[in-house]
């Protein structure tokens, strides 16, 4: 079923999101509102790996 | 089967080569990550021999030193307070605590951050959506939400999918009875004493569960139950609604659940690693049907990891494939019992679930019981406790043949019968207890 789907540019995106998601809490000047909502978009991210970006290194190999 | 039976397509149906690739990647992540950050497991695989980097197939994970509760709680006695040198993250980054509920001894405590907890959120999310749950559900929980991690991670998983979630936290049973009728409730999830309880209330308030609520579905966990087939019968036609079993625990996670096929407990192989391994030699089970402990990994919890966790639950592998799909392996009969609870009795192994299936299969019988385990001078006694239902009461004699003779037959001993008026036994909302092993501790 894994052949239905782009895992590899789905990866990309996330990789692309974790990336924003750090820049956006470096860059927050340590405004709580933005470091803390920048947590929990990372928190998502982490799921997404978890469920996209960690087997697409599998199925890439 | 059609691709959106599933929440994670992909990972479901991975095909069993690449899914144990994944599985040893992960392990080896999460071994790495606490050997380096947490004192406790740096020590217990320092003294093991252990490293980083030794961990290069399932050979290796097996020489793994696994950790029971016991080994946690002497951790939790050290700092930083109340976690001890399990903890692999600063304090300041836990954001949620929880604790067992104590029903093996004193309660040991969980933390998790923020994405530990949407970690459990995605593996309840991966139960609830194989067992039908989708936008448009209604869910009542009926459960006091506090300290026991218990139905939160259904909660959360359920607003997920895009269901609709009513808390049904401090209500007593009668008033989240009526809560469900108002708002015409599609599901619910509680431990199955609590379910085939809240029918018997129900009723009593003169409300029938198959017309006058609406629930169509029930998740339910905290006790074997679901996977007991005439506990799960009893349910169904109480409610008529399908009913499907969920298993996990505080310090695991919500690590296995049934499909809408109902043919046995998918073990999410993506999130967590199962072995089963044999109660008396220690050697790894990988054949369907034998029966052995349960160790458990989970794959991506950081704060207090799991690795190794000796659950003492039993279990064994089905030897059929479920119809969905999934390629995650299915467990025969769910939780069959604890490796404490399965004693030794006149020298014959004892199963609680067992003695439930024949009860709960005998339908003048109320839906609670009571095991007492006693010894008089070196004999073992057995003391079974039930309640007649209350139009069944002059039947007691042909009760107690039929009782007798199955208790016989599944469980290979002879019990004491004591029946008790209907309603006297003790009720539970969440966990119930009713394996009592009275003996003397042998030292």
């Amino acid at each position: 079923m894994a052949q239905q789907y782009d895992i590899k540019a789905m990866a990309d995106i996330i990789e692309s999101l974790r990336k924003d998601a750090e820049k956006l809490k470096k860059i927050s000047s340590g405004i709580p509102t933005v470091e803390k909502n920048a947590d929990r978009i990372l928190a998502n991210v982490r799921m997404l790996e978890i469920n996209i970006s960690d087997v697409a290194e599998i199925l890439g190999e | 089967m059609k691709s959106d039976e599933y929440w994670n397509p992909i990972l479901e149906t991975l095909p069993r080569e690449k899914l144990e690739r994944l599985q040893l990647k992960k392990f080896q992540e999460i071994f790495t990550w606490a050997f380096e950050h947490s004192k406790f497991y740096h020590k217990l695989y320092g003294d093991a021999g252990l490293e980083p980097g030794d961990i290069k197939s399932f050979e290796d994970i097996r020489k793994v030193p696994k950790f029971e509760k016991s080994m946690l709680r002497d951790a939790q006695g050290k700092d930083p307070f109340p976690y001890g040198d399990i903890l692999s993250v600063p304090l300041e980054q836990v954001t949620e605590y929880h604790q067992t509920s104590g029903t093996t001894g004193q309660p040991v405590y969980q933390a998790d951050t923020w994405q530990d907890w949407e970690y459990g959120t995605e593996s309840f999310a991966y139960a609830l959506y194989a067992q039908g749950y989708r936008p448009g559900d209604r869910l009542f929980l009926p459960f006091g939400y506090n300290i026991f991690i218990a139905f939160w991670g259904a909660h959360y998983a359920a607003e997920k999918i895009g269901c609709e979630v009513i808390p049904g936290g401090v209500l007593n049973t009668e008033a989240r009875i009526l809560k469900m009728q108002e708002l015409k409730a599609t599901a619910m999830g509680a431990t199955p004493t609590y379910v085939l309880g809240m029918a018997e209330t129900a009723r009593k308030m003169g409300i029938n569960p198959l017309t006058d609520l609406q629930i169509n579905k029930i998740t339910v966990a905290g006790e074997p139950g679901g996977s007991i087939p005439a506990t799960r019968k009893r349910m169904e036609e109480a409610w008529g609604a399908k009913v499907y079993d969920q298993c996990g625990s505080t310090e695991i996670g919500h690590w296995g659940w049934e499909c809408r096929q109902q043919a046995g407990l998918h073990v999410n192989e993506a999130f967590f690693l199962v072995e089963v391994i044999d109660v008396d030699t220690g050697e790894y089970i990988d054949e369907p049907g034998k029966m052995g402990k349960m160790v458990v990994t989970t794959f991506n919890r950081m704060a207090q990891p799991c690795i190794r966790f000796d659950v003492k639950d039993l279990i064994q592998w089905n030897t059929r494939q479920c119809d969905c799909g999934r390629t995650f392996r299915l467990l025969d009969g769910g939780i069959m019992g604890r490796a404490d609870d399965i004693t030794k009795v006149k020298g014959v192994l004892l199963s609680p679930t067992a003695i439930e299936e024949v009860v709960r299969d005998i339908p003048q019988l109320s839906n609670e019981y009571q095991v007492v385990v006693t010894k008089k001078g070196d004999i073992d006694d057995i003391l079974l406790k039930v309640e007649i239902v209350p139009e069944y009461v002059n039947d007691e004699a042909s009760i107690r043949t039929v009782l007798v003779d199955q208790l016989r037959l599944k469980t290979n001993l002879g019990y004491k019968i004591e029946f008790h008026e209907y309603g006297s036994l003790p009720r539970s909302q969440a966990k119930s207890r009713r394996f009592q092993d009275q003996r003397p501790k042998q030292h």
